[in-house]
C-alpha cells in the first residue's frame, strides 16, 4: 500500500519541484514508508537554540504521542527542493549536511539517533551516536524504479540501530600516542558508565595488551579471525580496576594482541584475512558494547586496513611538533579512508577532527604547527579536497576560529604503562583531560 | 505617534546635541589616526553611532562610542547616527553587539560547551589573570559541580582548578552570572552539602527536626543530613 504511493508520489513530482512541493507530495509518504504514522511526525520541529528542522519523528510509546508531547525525537528529516543539488560533490550538499548536523546536536534532540537529508532525487541517512554523526548510507540517488528498495533498506537500518560506536585510533606515524589514547579513552568511558571493548590490533608492538598487564593471546584471536565458526568472544579478556572505597570495580573488555598474528608472514595473513574480516567478526559485539576502540599499527598494511574498515569513525592523534604526524593525518583523510569508504559502500568510516597529543604547546610552536596545517590544507585544496573540517572543526566562513583540541602528555601519563594502569585511574589531571576529550568528541 | 518616531532611522545629528555618556576607552593613537583617515576619506562615518533620544534635540550614545570620539577628534559638525529605543535591554544588546561590553551567560544553567567557551575566552585574553588555569580541568570541575544552587562564585575556589579567591575569581564575573535555585530541604548528596555554609546546613537540619544542633560541627551536620 505505502510502497505504491511512494513510487507514485515520486512520479507525480514536477522536474524542478521546490521545497514546499517536495514536502507536500513526497515527505509524508517517505516518513510513512519508514514506519511513522501521522501522530508520530512533527513538522517544523524546534531543535532548541531557536532553530527548527523540517520534520521530526518518533514512534508512539504508550500514550506518549510525539505530535503532542514533542519530546525525545528519534529521527530528523531535512528537506530540500529539487533545485538544490544534493549529489555528494555539490557545494549545497555539504551545506545541507552541516545544517542537519546542527539540528541533530540541538538541545531538544539529544535522543535523536537518525538524520536524513533528501530533495527527492538524492537521499542520505546519518547515524548519531552521542555527539558523533556519521553516514549510515552513501548519498543515494532515487527514482521511481529504485525508491521502494532504497527506502526499505533505510527502514531496516533505522529499526535495528547498532548499539556501539566503533572507533579506529590510527596514524601512520608511530609514537603519536595511539595506544595511550586508546587505553585512556577505554578507561574513562568505562568510568562514565559505558560498556567498552578495546582491541589491540597491533600484534607486533602489543603495547595495549602489555600496558594493561594482560597476557598475550596465543592463537585464539588468530583463530577467531580466521575460522568461520569461531567467535571473538572466546578470546576476550577483562581488565579490572578495583575501587576499594566503594567495594566495587571498574571493568572493560580487551581483545589482546595475538602472538600468532605477529609471527605469521604478511602473505599468509593476506590469504586468510579479508578486508571485512574484523568488521564481520564484530557484528555481535556491536550490539553488546557502547564503544569499540581499535588500536592500530603505524602503517597502512593489513591490520590497519582491517581496523579502519571495521570502524564507523577514525580518530587521528597527532603531535604539534611532528610534521609527519600531520602529513600522515592528511594522507589518511585524503586517501586511505576514502579508499575504504569506496569498498565498504555505506558511507563510513569518516575521520574525526584531529587533536594534538603531546608536550605542552607554546604560542610560537602553535603558530608553526598552524602554518604547516595551512600548507597541507592548501595542497589538498588543489586536489579538490577540503581538509578544513578535520583540522579546524570550528572554522566557518564567518569565523576564523583555529582551535585544535589538545591533550598534554606529561610524566604521569607516560609512566602509567609501568604500573599497568590507565593514567586516568591514577592521575586526577589525566582523568580530567580525557574526560574532556570524550565529552568534546563522543558524549552529548 | 509611532509614525513620527525616529527609532530605527539613520540621521545626521549635530555632535553637540549628543551626550557621549561613558565615552570610549580606546587609546589616543587609534582615535587620532582614525580621525585623520576619516578626514582624508570623505568625512563620512559609514558605521553609525548608535544613540537614543533623551529629550527634544538631545541624544545619548548607547553604542559605538569610539566613532563618536573619532568624529569629535576629526572636528565634524555632524555625525551619522542610528536612533535606538531607550529601553535598558536595547542599550545592553547594543553595547554587546558593538563589542564594547562582554556578554554574560547564566552559570546556573549553562551547558558544558558554553562554560568551556567562556573560560577559553577569559584564559586567552592578552595578559589574562587566568593564564595558568587548565581549560579542560576547570571546565569539567565547574560543569560537574552543583552550580544550580550556588548563590556566589566562592565554591569555585574549592574545586582545585587553579581559580583562587580574589582577582582570579573576580575575572569570572565578567562572563558569568548566577540565578540560583533554592536548595531543596530534602537534599542528601554529600558533595552538594559540602559546598554549603554551616549556617545553611543548620537551617535545613532544623527543618528536618535533627536534635543537638548547637554542638554540631560542619562535618557532623553533613553526616546527619546525608544519613537522613
Amino acid at each position: 500500500m505505502t510502497a505504491i504511493s511512494l513510487r507514485s508520489a515520486l512520479q507525480s513530482l514536477p522536474e524542478n519541484a521546490q521545497e514546499p512541493i517536495v514536502d507536500q507530495l513526497f515527505a509524508t509518504q517517505l516518513l510513512r514508508a519508514l514506519g511513522f504514522q501521522s501522530g508520530e511526525i512533527h513538522p517544523e520541529y524546534n531543535t532548541g537554540d531557536g532553530k527548527s528542522v523540517d520534520k521530526a519523528a518518533r514512534k508512539t510509546i504508550g500514550d506518549d504521542i510525539f505530535l503532542y508531547t514533542k519530546s525525545n525525537p528519534h529521527l530528523l528529516l531535512e528537506l530540500k527542493g529539487r533545485d538544490i543539488n544534493l549529489s555528494e560533490d555539490a557545494a549545497q550538499y555539504q551545506k545541507t549536511v552541516n545544517q542537519l548536523k546542527g539540528y541533530l546536536l540541538g538541545p531538544n534532540c539529544k535522543t535523536a539517533q537518525w538524520g536524513i537529508i533528501t530533495n527527492s532525487c538524492h537521499i542520505q541517512l546519518f547515524r548519531k551516536h552521542g555527539r558523533v554523526i556519521y553516514p549510515a548510507t552513501q548519498c543515494l540517488s532515487i527514482d521511481p524504479e529504485n525508491v521502494d528498495q532504497v527506502i526499505a533498506s533505510i527502514r531496516k537500518k533505522i529499526e535495528r540501530p547498532t548499539k556501539a560506536l566503533t572507533i579506529a585510533v590510527y596514524n601512520n606515524k608511530g609514537g603519536v600516542g595511539k595506544t595511550t589514547t586508546t587505553v585512556n579513552l577505554a578507561a574513562i568511558l568505562t568510568f562514565l558508565g559505558k560498556k567498552v571493548l578495546a582491541i589491540d590490533f597491533d600484534p607486533n608492538q602489543q603495547d595495549l595488551t602489555s600496558s594493561l598487564g594482560l597476557s598475550l593471546s596465543n592463537s585464539s584471536v588468530f583463530q577467531a579471525l580466521t575460522e568461520k565458526e569461531s567467535d571473538i568472544k572466546s578470546a576476550v579478556c577483562h581488565y579490572t580496576f578495583p575501587l576499594k572505597k566503594l567495594k566495587s570495580e571498574l571493568r572493560f573488555d580487551v581483545l589482546p594482541a595475538d602472538q600468532e598474528l605477529a609471527d605469521a608472514p604478511e602473505n599468509l595473513l593476506r590469504n586468510r584475512l579479508k578486508r571485512h574480516t574484523l568488521y564481520r567478526k564484530l557484528e555481535l559485539a556491536r550490539q553488546e558494547y557502547d564503544y569499540i576502540l581499535i588500536d592500530s599499527p603505524p602503517n597502512w598494511r593489513v591490520f590497519s586496513q582491517l581496523a579502519v574498515y571495521a570502524s564507523d569513525v577514525v580518530l587521528i592523534p597527532t603531535k604539534h611538533n611532528n610534521l609527519f604526524s600531520l602529513e600522515n593525518a592528511a594522507t589518511a583523510i585524503k586517501k586511505f579512508i576514502p579508499e575504504v569508504q569506496a569498498k565498504k559502500g555505506d558511507g563510513s568510516p569518516v575521520p574525526l577532527p584531529i587533536f594534538f597529543n603531546g608536550e605542552k604547546i607554546t604560542p610560537p610552536q602553535l603558530a608553526a604547527a598552524q602554518q604547516e596545517i595551512n600548507n597541507l590544507i592548501k595542497a589538498a585544496k588543489k586536489d579538490g579536497f577540503n581538509l578544513m573540517p578535520y583540522f579546524y572543526p570550528r572554522y566557518t566562513n564567518a569565523r576564523r576560529d583555529l582551535h585544535i583540541p589538545q591533550i598534554p602528555s606529561y610524566a604521569n601519563i607516560a609512566s602509567s604503562a609501568f604500573s599497568r594502569t590507565p593514567a586516568v585511574y591514577r592521575d586526577r589531571a589525566a582523568h580530567d583531560y580525557y574526560k574532556n576529550l570524550v565529552k568534546e568528541y563522543f558524549l552529548q | 505617534m509611532s509614525s513620527l518616531s525616529d527609532i530605527g532611522n539613520l540621521m545626521h545629528l549635530y555632535l553637540d546635541e549628543i551626550d557621549p555618556d561613558v565615552g570610549t576607552d580606546a587609546p589616543e593613537f587609534l582615535i587620532k589616526a582614525t580621525a585623520h583617515l576619516l578626514n582624508q576619506n570623505g568625512k563620512r562615518n559609514w558605521i553609525p553611532v548608535i544613540v537614543k533620544e533623551i529629550d527634544e534635540d538631545k541624544y545619548k550614545v548607547v553604542g559605538n562610542s569610539f566613532i563618536y570620539a573619532v568624529a569629535e577628534e576629526a572636528g565634524l559638525d555632524r555625525v551619522w547616527c542610528i536612533i535606538a529605543d531607550d529601553s535598558d535591554e536595547t542599550t545592553e544588546i547594543t553595547k554587546v553587539l558593538a563589542g564594547e561590553e562582554i556578554p554574560k551567560i547564566n552559570l546556573s544553567k549553562a551547558s558544558r560547551d558554553e562554560i568551556m567557551a567562556a573560560l577559553q575566552y577569559l584564559i586567552e585574553q592578552p595578559g589574562s589573570l587566568l593564564k595558568t588555569v587548565k581549560l579542560p580541568l576547570a571546565t569539567n570541575r565547574i560543569d560537574e559541580a552543583p552550580r544550580q544552587y550556588w548563590k556566589t562564585f566562592d565554591p569555585i575556589t574549592s574545586l582545585k582548578c587553579g581559580i583562587t579567591k580574589g582577582k582570579k575569581l573576580d575575572a569570572l564575573k565578567q562572563v558569568f552570572y548566577l540565578t540560583p535555585q533554592p536548595m531543596p530541604d530534602t537534599i542528601t548528596d554529600i558533595a552538594i552539602l559540602k559546598t554549603m555554609t554551616t549556617a545553611d546546613l543548620k537551617k535545613i537540619a532544623k527543618k528536618r527536626g535533627i536534635a543537638g544542633l548547637s554542638k554540631m560541627k560542619k562535618d557532623d551536620l553533613i553526616e546527619a543530613l546525608s544519613g537522613g
